[in-house]
C-alpha cells in the first residue's frame, strides 16, 4: 500500500531552507515571487479544456433532463415537471447542434496542432490528448443516444397501446353483436316450433270445422226430411184421425 | 486472499495513475490527461500488468523513460514511477530545475531515504518549483508480478542477486550484505502489497537464512512502530477477513540444482527454455512465407516478432501447463471452431447480401430471425477477429517450439532426466546419448550429464567420470560447470541425502492414441507423446511437509519465525498446530517455470489451498548452466 510522504517532503523542504539561511547561500525571491508564478497558459491546453468544459456542461443538462426526459415519473406527475414532445424536440436538436459543435472544435485543434512545428512529444501528446477528449464526447453522445432510444421506444409503445385499446374496443363491440344475434335467431327458432305447431292445431280444426260443416248439412238434410217426415207423418195421423171419427160418426147413424 | 497478488499490484498501480485516488466508477468522467514517467525497473513492473491501452484509458497520453530526451510539455501534471537510485535522483532534480511539467507526482518504487528527499527538495527549492511538487508516495511495489501466483524480483540489476553473485566463493561480506538488502527489500514491498504478515520458515546455514533473518527483522520493527506500521488498518483491506495467515517458506538454490537444469514438456517452461521469453513477451524470429510444416521449413526472410502472453489470453491461460502434445491438439481444435464460426457469418453474409437472386431462401427465413442473428454475428465479430490472432501467435509459438523439439531431439532427453530422477533403470546408457551427434546442442548434453551427476546415489568413479568428460569435450561442451557441480556436491554431502526426486513414471503414450493424433496439422513423427504423471520435485515436497505439519527430517530443522511475535523467536518450534491454508515459496538463488509448473500442479489437487511462487530471478537452463560455468572458472 501506498504511503503519502508529502508531508516528509514538505519537512524535508524547510528542513533545507533553514539550513540555506545558516548557510547563508540565499536565494532572494523577490517579494513578487511568493505568489505562484502565473505561467502563461499554453493556447492548446487552454482551448481543450475549453472543449471538455463545453463538454461536461452538455453532459450535466442532458442527466439534469434525464428524469423529465424519459418521463419516468408516476402518472401523476405535475404539469410542470412534464415534458412536451415539443420541448424532447427541442433538447434533441440543441444537444446534435451542440455535439456538432463540440467535434468540430476538436478537429480544428486536430489540424491547428498538426500544423504548427513542435517536438515530436508534445504532438504525441497533444494527438493523445484529442482522442481522449473525443472518446469523452463519445461517451456522452451515447447518454444521449441512449435517452433518445427510450423516447423513441416509449413513443412507440404508447402507439402500440393506442392501437391495441381501439383494438380490443371493436372487439368488444362485435362480441356484443354476435350474442344478440345468437339470441334472436334462438328466438326465431322457438317462434318457428310454435307456428309449426300452430299450423297442424288448424288443420286438425280446419278438419274438424269441415266435418262439422259437413255434419251440420247432414243435420240439416235429416232435419229436413225429419219435418217432411214429420209433416207426412201429421198428415196420415190426421186421416187416420178424420177416418176414425168419420168411422164413428157412421157407426153412430147405423145404430141409430 | 481473495484477490489475486497480481489483481492487487494492478489495483495500485491503476490508484497511482489515478493521482492515487480510489479509482471512481464515474460512466462518462472527463478526462484528466496525463504523463507517465518511469524508469527501466518501473517499465518492467507495470509492462506484465497494463498494456497501452489501458493506459491510455487512464488518461496517460505519453509514457516516457526517465533517463531519456523529454521535451517540456507545460500544463500537463507528470507522475514519475522511478527507483529512489542517485541517478534517478539527480534526473529528477535536472527536471525540476528544466521545468518540464506543470505539476509533478513523484512515486518511488520501493521508500526513498531522508536525505534524498531533502537532495529533491533542495533542488524544488533553487528551480522555485516547491509548489509544483504535488505529492510524494513510496509505492512499495518493488517486484514484478508475471501471473497470478508467481513474482519475480526486479529484473534490471539481476546479476547482482543471481545465483552466481550469491554463491561465488570470493564473495565479500559487504556485498552479500547489500545482495541481502536487496532482496529484502522487494520481499517488504511484496508483503505490504498483499497486506499480511506470514509465518517464515527457512532451512539452515545458506543464504536462505540471512534472508529470513533480515526480513523478520524489517517486519517486526514495521510492526512495533504504531504510528507508521504498512500493515494495520485500512492497508489490510480484504486480508483481514481471512483469519490465518500464510506461510512464507524461503529455498535456496543450492537445494535442487538439478531441476533448472531439467528438460521440460510443458508448454510455458518449453517456451522459456527453447524461446526467447522475458517478462511474459515471446520473441522469435519468424521466417516469412514459410507454412507450419514442421520439418525442413527453410526460412526466406527473418524478421523479429514479438508476442505478449497476457491473462487475457484463454488459450494461453488453459493450457501454459499442459504437456506439448495436448497444446497441439487444443490449438487445432480451436482453430477447427473458429473455422466453423467463420463459416457461420460467411453463410449469414451471403444470405444477407443476395438481394433478390435467391428467393428461396429469403422468403423461407423469418426476418426477425434473421436480424437476431445479423447482430450477434456483428457484435461477436470483434472476438472472432481476436480469437484468430490468438489461434495465429499460438500456432506460430508452437510450431517454432516444435521444431526446436525436432532438431534437438527434446523429447528424449526429456525422458531419459525423468528416469534419471525417479531412479528407475535406464534403458540406454548415458555415454551413448552424449556422443549421439543428433540428439541436441552441446548445452542439452551438459544439462543431461549434470543431471546425472548430482542425481547419482553412488559417486561415480573416476575412470567413467574421465570418459564422459572426453565424450563432452568431444562434442564441444566447456566443462567448468562440472568443476562447480563437484564442488557443491562436495559441499552438500555435509547436508542431508541428496533430494530424492520422488518416483514419476513416464510412460509413453499408446499406438492408438498416437494414430488418432496423427490428423492434427502437427504431425509430430518421430517426436514421442510422453505423459507426465505427477510427481514431486523437492522444493514441492518441502512445501507440503511444512503446509500440512507433517514431521520429515528435511524439514524439521527448519527455523521458524513470527515477527507477530513479541520476544524475538529463537525457537524452532511452531506455535501453529493446523495446516496452513495459503503459501508463498520463495527460491533464493533463482527459480524456474519447472518449479512453479509443479507447485501448481499440487495446489489444483489440492482444493482450497493457495500456493504462490516467487524466486530472486528466473532463468532458463541455458543462462543457468552460463552462470554455472563462469563459478567452475574460478
Amino acid at each position: 500500500m501506498a504511503v503519502d510522504i508529502t508531508v516528509l517532503f514538505k519537512a524535508s523542504v524547510k528542513t533545507v531552507k533553514t539550513r540555506n539561511k545558516a548557510i547563508g547561500v540565499g536565494f532572494d525571491l523577490p517579494k513578487e515571487e511568493i505568489f505562484k508564478k502565473s505561467r502563461p497558459k499554453h493556447g492548446f491546453s487552454l482551448k481543450a479544456k475549453e472543449v471538455i468544459s463545453n463538454i461536461t456542461k452538455l453532459k450535466d443538462f442532458l442527466l439534469q433532463h434525464r428524469k423529465d426526459y424519459v418521463n419516468a415519473g408516476s402518472l401523476i406527475s405535475s404539469d410542470l415537471t412534464r415534458m412536451t414532445d415539443n420541448e424532447r424536440d427541442q433538447i434533441d436538436q440543441d444537444a446534435q447542434i451542440f455535439m456538432r459543435t463540440c467535434s468540430e472544435a476538436i478537429k480544428q485543434l486536430r489540424s491547428e496542432a498538426e500544423k504548427q512545428v513542435i517536438p515530436t512529444q508534445i504532438r504525441e501528446h497533444r494527438g493523445a490528448v484529442l482522442d481522449l477528449i473525443e472518446i469523452y464526447l463519445r461517451g456522452v453522445c451515447k447518454l444521449y443516444s441512449e435517452q433518445r432510444a427510450i423516447r423513441v421506444k416509449r413513443v412507440f409503445e404508447q402507439e402500440n397501446q393506442r392501437l391495441v385499446s381501439e383494438m380490443s374496443n371493436l372487439v368488444d363491440e362485435v362480441r356484443q353483436i354476435e350474442g344478440k344475434v345468437v339470441e334472436i335467431s334462438r328466438l326465431q327458432e322457438i317462434f318457428a316450433e310454435k307456428v309449426l305447431m300452430q299450423e297442424t292445431e288448424i288443420d286438425s280444426i280446419h278438419q274438424l270445422v269441415v266435418g262439422a260443416t259437413e255434419n251440420v248439412k247432414e243435420g240439416n238434410e235429416d232435419i229436413r226430411e225429419a219435418i217432411k217426415n214429420n209433416a207426412g207423418f201429421r198428415v196420415w195421423i190426421l186421416f187416420f184421425l178424420v177416418m176414425c171419427s168419420f168411422s164413428l160418426l157412421f157407426l153412430d147413424w147405423y145404430d141409430s | 486472499m481473495a484477490a489475486s497478488v497480481r489483481e492487487k499490484q494492478a489495483a495500485a498501480l491503476k490508484r497511482m495513475l489515478n493521482f492515487n485516488a480510489p479509482p471512481l466508477k464515474n460512466t462518462a468522467a472527463e478526462p484528466v490527461w496525463k504523463v507517465l514517467i518511469y524508469d527501466r525497473c518501473g517499465q518492467d513492473i507495470i509492462s506484465p500488468l497494463l498494456a497501452v491501452k489501458e493506459l491510455r484509458d487512464m488518461g496517460i497520453t505519453l509514457h516516457l523513460l526517465l533517463h531519456s530526451d523529454r521535451d517540456p510539455i507545460p500544463d500537463v501534471p507528470a507522475i514519475y514511477f522511478v527507483m529512489p537510485t542517485e541517478e534517478n535522483i539527480d534526473r529528477i532534480c535536472q527536471d525540476l530545475r528544466s521545468q518540464l511539467y506543470e505539476s509533478y507526482y513523484f512515486n518511488f518504487i520501493s521508500a526513498i531515504s531522508r536525505s534524498k528527499l531533502e537532495d529533491i527538495a533542495s533542488a524544488a527549492l533553487s528551480a522555485n518549483a516547491i509548489t509544483q511538487v504535488t505529492k510524494v508516495f513510496d509505492q512499495y511495489l518493488n517486484f514484478i508480478t508475471l501471473e497470478d501466483d508467481m513474482f519475480i524480483l526486479g529484473n534490471q540489476n539481476k546479476e547482482l542477486i543471481s545465483y552466481h553473485a550469491i554463491n561465488k566463493p570470493d564473495i565479500m561480506d559487504t556485498e552479500m550484505e547489500a545482495i541481502m538488502d536487496t532482496i529484502v527489500d522487494s520481499l517488504f514491498c511484496f508483503f505490504v502489497t498483499l497486506g499480511t504478515v506470514p509465518i517464515i520458515r527457512c532451512p539452515r546455514g545458506n543464504a536462505a537464512e540471512m534472508v529470513a533473518v533480515k526480513l523478520d527483522k524489517k517486519l517486526r520493527e514495521n510492526l512495533r512502530d504504531a504510528r507508521n506500521s504498512l500493515f494495520t488498518g485500512d492497508n489490510m483491506g480484504a486480508s483481514q477477513f481471512s483469519f490465518q495467515r500464510p506461510l512464507f517458506v524461503l529455498a535456496d538454490r543450492n537445494l535442487d540444482l538439478a531441476t533448472p537444469l531439467h528438460h521440460t514438456w510443458t508448454y510455458q517452461a518449453l517456451i522459456h527454455d527453447v524461446l526467447d521469453f522475458h517478462l511474459n513477451r515471446v520473441s522469435m524470429d519468424e521466417s516469412v512465407g514459410s507454412e507450419s510444416s514442421p520439418a525442413g521449413a527453410r526460412p526466406k526472410k527473418k524478421n523479429k516478432k514479438s508476442y505478449d502472453l497476457t491473462s487475457a489470453d484463454m488459450f494461453w491461460q488453459k493450457h501454459k501447463g499442459s504437456p506439448f502434445p495436448e497444446v497441439a491438439e487444443s490449438v487445432q481444435e480451436e482453430l477447427d471452431t473458429y473455422r466453423a464460426q467463420e463459416d457461420e457469418v460467411k453463410r449469414l453474409k451471403s444470405i444477407m447480401g443476395l438481394e433478390g437472386e435467391d428467393e428461396g431462401p429469403i422468403s423461407s427465413i423469418s426476418m426477425s430471425d434473421n436480424t437476431a442473428k445479423l447482430t450477434s454475428a456483428v457484435s461477436s465479430l470483434p472476438e472472432l477477429l481476436e480469437k484468430k490472432r490468438l489461434i495465429d501467435l499460438h500456432t506460430n509459438v508452437a510450431t517454432a517450439v516444435l521444431d526446436h523439439i525436432k532438431s534437438r531431439k527434446l523429447d528424449v532427453y526429456f525422458e531419459y532426466e525423468e528416469k534419471l530422477m525417479s531412479k528407475s533403470t535406464l534403458e540406454e546408457s548415458l555415454l551413448d546419448i552424449i556422443s549421439d551427434p543428433d540428439a541436441g546442442t552441446p548445452e542439452d548434453k551438459m544439462r543431461l550429464f549434470l543431471i546425472f551427476y548430482i542425481t547419482a546415489l553412488q559417486p561415480t568413479s573416476e575412470i567413467d567420470l574421465d570418459q564422459y568428460k572426453k565424450a563432452l569435450l568431444d562434442t564441444g561442451c566447456d566443462l567448468s560447470p562440472v568443476n562447480y557441480i563437484k564442488q557443491w556436491k562436495a559441499f552438500t554431502k555435509i547436508a542431508a541425502t541428496p533430494s530424492n526426486y520422488g518416483n514419476s513414471g513416464v510412460k509413453p503414450m499408446g499406438l492408438f492414441s498416437r494414430v488418432m493424433n496423427s490428423g492434427s496439422q502437427f504431425v509430430m513423427e518421430g517426436v514421442k507423446h510422453l505423459v507426465l504423471k505427477q510427481h514431486n520435485l523437492p522444493v514441492t515436497r518441502i512445501l507440503d511437509n511444512l503446509m500440512e505439519m507433517k514431521s520429515n527430517p528435511e524439514t524439521d530443522d527448519y527455523r521458524y519465525f513470527d515477527p507477530k511475535m513479541l520476544r524475538g523467536s529463537e525457537s524452532s518450534i511452531p506455535r501453529n498446530k493446523n495446516p496452513f491454508q495459503e503459501a508463498i515459496v520463495f527460491m533464493v538463488g533463482g527459480g524456474n517455470y519447472v518449479e512453479y509448473q509443479n507447485l501448481v500442479d499440487y495446489t489444483k489437487a489440492k482444493p482450497g489451498k493457495r500456493v504462490l511462487y516467487g524466486c530472486s530471478e528466473l532463468f532458463n537452463a541455458g543462462q543457468f548452466i552460463k552462470q554455472l560455468s563462469s563459478l567452475g572458472q574460478k
